[in-house]
């Protein structure tokens, strides 16, 4: 599991969008992921990015496209057209400011007008390396996500701390649920048809990911 | 003055990249200041090109620098110090025009008029900026309720500037805002003129250069509708004067540097028990549109945009680059500027200034208010000059333009990708056809090139060259450089308003091979558009440019 692959040998694309407030560490979170680099002067994202990474579910290499947007009301309208076809989020937010975790609420809701129901969510409380700052506790926001019925874990894109299981975890629970759809519906699970998309909802505009050329970023 | 500025010019590249800017963003708002002084401006233009001697490779389209520009891009790129110190010309002969108008068109005592008043606008506008902060502050002793009301004004804000009815009632409110604090404003220096007069020489200027004209005050309020607030912004002090005071700077300097800030600060502290009674009526119509949590929901972002800006301008400013610690924690303190902890003193100086001037344009502006990505557009502009009053009302020359990038109904970047997307289709319909296979032809994956201006694309020095072009262009229009004046003299690019656009497009098309032959998704296209940052040869780009425009103004 983790592994990088440089070619473009993949059986499942999927997806995930990083949300939450301006400043949680959203695109560190993904330059570590991607390219195992932080940066402590990265700049507010304008518009969006995006990176991609294979990992290794069993057998099949799953390709992670992982969606990284501008968080500002302002920016939404044009960056809310890229929560098509997501099948997974890591709603992110800065355990160090409470409004960040109380804002993630209003990120869920979000989530669910632009999405479809079956969308695989993580909460993630980032820069769990400013302990002596610490202002959500990993009970409150583990209580929370049990509420809301998503699932959470405590990273820091610094010490590249929790990161990669964080990215690998849901990219594993979409997997699992893209299987478990075509078992119910008798198909074969192991052989989705390459470069098909994959659909883990019943909504039309979910999941429109095109296939991309390439694994390395 | 003009010898200065040789000497300044000769020195080599920083300096005169910044006394370039300066210039240049002194060139954005002669033209607002009216159309009188269209006919100077064209006759210089004229003149210009004559002694330019015709014009040069791919025509760099202001006048009078044609002849330099013609060095700056040749093929063998000499190298940016002979491109910087051609632009220095430019600069020089802008600023010749630029005082030659104003002495013909005004007197000194309408331009320090007009400067003494955006002086005091600005500091009205930081006035009120900290008197919402220490509300903000009082209130926040149940730190909790504080910031939850934060989060629903960053929603409210959203939801209630949606329409078009609401934010020009926003706009008008604002306006009456203004004009009565400027009221208010008056009768606080009429009262209190001795007081205050002991601060700053600046604020004594004011005072005395201000009363003579209360009664134009109400006229030079009654803005229209539009964005047009800014028409006034020509300092009289010269970029060349300020400059060369600037390189005298020793230490005994630096509080200067604060002192435009800490100038109003004091005023602010004196006279807040007083105006808090004085300006009932002005302030209220004010707080009525952005309130309280607007503004603390806009300073929270502002604030985290602007310790997270890079330090690339330091080289650039020396005298910024050696601020002492103390000032700059006290400028960050005055602003409400934290968790900077593991900046140095002079970018945590820089970050309050920044702070400090977009709060004040977020009152100024508050549809647009703040957004992402305008500390990219404002951090060159404070790199370059150093009076805070004058950079901001500079930077609201700036967001004239720009501000409709920000706009939330998405008009503007809408209309500029369309343009981008149209230069595309009309010089590479093979490039066209492809984007328009993979969806891509609404030109998204340039976004982020079009709301900073290649600000992420490119470096400091880059960003300037590239800016300074575009506005010289845009001046040129405003000051009625026409396309039927332009074929006289036959260089091949006309000013264009949209050279930016062309830009961006140049960019795309440098990569067409690529894109056509590798790439077949948006999301390609777009990771490409998002790696260009130092890849990008700012003369070659501009070349192209002024190519595209060349071939294609007419047909866009």
């Amino acid at each position: 599991m983790g592994t990088y692959r440089a070619d473009d040998d993949y059986d499942y694309l999927f997806k995930v969008v990083l949300i939450g407030d301006s400043g949680v560490g959203k695109s560190n979170l993904l330059s570590r992921f991607s390219r195992n680099e932080f940066s402590l002067e990265s700049k507010s994202t304008i518009g969006v990015e995006f990176a991609t990474r294979c990992i290794r579910v069993d057998d099949k290499v799953i390709k992670g496209q992982i969606w990284d947007t501008a968080c500002q009301e302002r920016y939404r309208a044009i960056t809310s057209a890229y929560y098509r076809g997501a099948v997974g989020a890591l709603v992110v937010y800065d355990i160090t400011r409470h409004i960040t975790f109380e804002n993630v609420e209003r990120w869920l809701k979000e989530l669910q007008g632009h999405t479809d129901s079956n969308i695989v969510i993580m909460l993630v409380g980032n820069k769990a390396d400013l302990r002596h700052l610490r202002a959500v506790s990993t009970d409150d926001a583990g209580s929370f996500a049990e509420r809301e019925n998503v699932f959470f874990m405590e990273t820091s894109a610094l010490e590249s701390l929790n990161v990669e299981n964080a990215f690998t975890e849901v990219l594993t629970r979409i997997y699992r649920v893209v299987s478990r759809k075509a078992l119910d519906i008798g198909e074969d699970p192991v052989m989705p048809p390459k470069g098909q998309t994959i659909n883990v909802g019943s909504k039309d505009d979910v999941s429109e990911v095109k296939s991309v050329g390439c694994c390395s970023s | 003055m003009l010898s200065e500025a040789l000497k300044i010019a000769e020195v080599g590249g920083r300096r005169v990249i910044s006394l370039i800017v300066a210039v240049s963003l002194m060139l954005l708002f002669i033209a607002g200041i009216g159309s009188v002084y269209n006919g100077k401006w064209f006759l210089f233009v004229e003149g210009g090109s004559v002694s330019g001697g015709g014009g040069g490779r791919n025509g760099f389209s202001l006048i009078g620098g044609g002849g330099f520009w013609t060095s700056a891009v040749a093929p063998s790129n000499v190298g940016i110090a002979i491109a910087v110190t051609a632009m220095a010309g430019l600069a020089l002969a802008v600023t010749i025009v630029y005082s030659r108008s104003y002495d013909v068109n005004s007197s000194k005592e309408e331009r320090e008029w007009i400067q003494s008043l955006n002086r005091k606008t600005y500091d009205n506008l930081q006035k009120q900026c900290r008197k919402i902060v220490r509300r903000l502050e009082k209130n926040s002793g149940s730190k909790e309720n504080a910031e939850n009301s934060l989060y629903s004004g960053d929603l409210s804000q959203v939801i209630g500037s949606g329409t078009d009815n609401l934010t020009s009632t926003q706009r008008s409110l604002l306006n009456e805002g203004e004009v009565s604090e400027k009221e208010v404003l008056e009768k606080e220096f009429a009262g209190k003129e001795t007081s205050d007069s002991t601060h700053t020489e600046g604020l004594a200027d004011d005072e005395v250069v201000q009363l003579p004209h209360l009664s134009k005050e109400g006229d030079a309020e009654k803005y229209e509708g539009d964005n047009d607030k800014s028409e006034i912004t020509c300092e009289t002090a010269s970029p060349v004067d300020s400059e060369s005071s600037n390189s005298d700077t020793s230490e005994s300097d630096e509080p200067e540097i604060v002192q435009p800030f800490l100038s109003s600060t004091a005023l602010n502290g004196n006279d807040l028990i007083e105006s808090e009674n004085l300006s009932v009526s002005g302030s209220h119509n004010r707080t009525k549109s952005p309130s309280d949590e607007d503004f603390a929901a806009w300073q929270r972002i502002i604030c985290l945009d602007a310790v997270r800006t890079n330090a690339e301008w330091i080289m650039h400013s020396p005298s910024q680059a050696s601020i002492t610690e103390l000032n700059a924690r006290r400028l960050a303190e005055s602003v409400g500027l934290k968790d900077y902890d593991q900046l140095e003193p002079c970018r945590v100086f820089h970050a309050a200034r920044l702070v400090s001037i977009l709060e004040a344009y977020a009152l100024h502006d508050p549809e647009i208010a703040y957004c992402q990505g305008m500390s990219d557009l404002l951090s060159p502009i404070i790199s370059v000059i150093e009076d805070d009053s004058e950079a901001f009302w500079c930077f609201v020359g700036f967001m004239k333009k720009a501000r409709h990038n920000f706009r939330l109904d998405e008009v503007g970047i809408r209309r500029q990708l369309n343009i981008v997307s149209k230069i595309i289709r009309c010089k590479d319909s093979h490039l066209y056809d492809h984007l328009e296979k993979l969806q891509a032809e609404d030109c998204f994956f340039v976004y982020r090139m079009v709301v900073v201006l290649f600000r992420r694309e490119l470096n400091f020095e880059q960003t300037l060259c590239l800016w300074e072009v575009i506005w010289a262009d845009q001046a040129a229009i405003r000051a009625g450089i026409a396309l039927s004046a332009w074929g006289r003299m036959t260089p091949p690019a006309p000013p264009n308003e949209d050279l930016l656009l062309y830009a961006i497009a140049a960019s795309v098309l440098q990569r067409r091979k690529l894109i056509i032959e590798r790439y077949s998704s948006m999301e390609e296209i777009m990771r490409e558009c998002n790696s260009m940052a130092g890849h990008l040869d700012v003369w070659k780009l501009l070349d192209d440019a002024h190519d595209l425009v060349a071939n294609l103004h007419d047909k866009i």
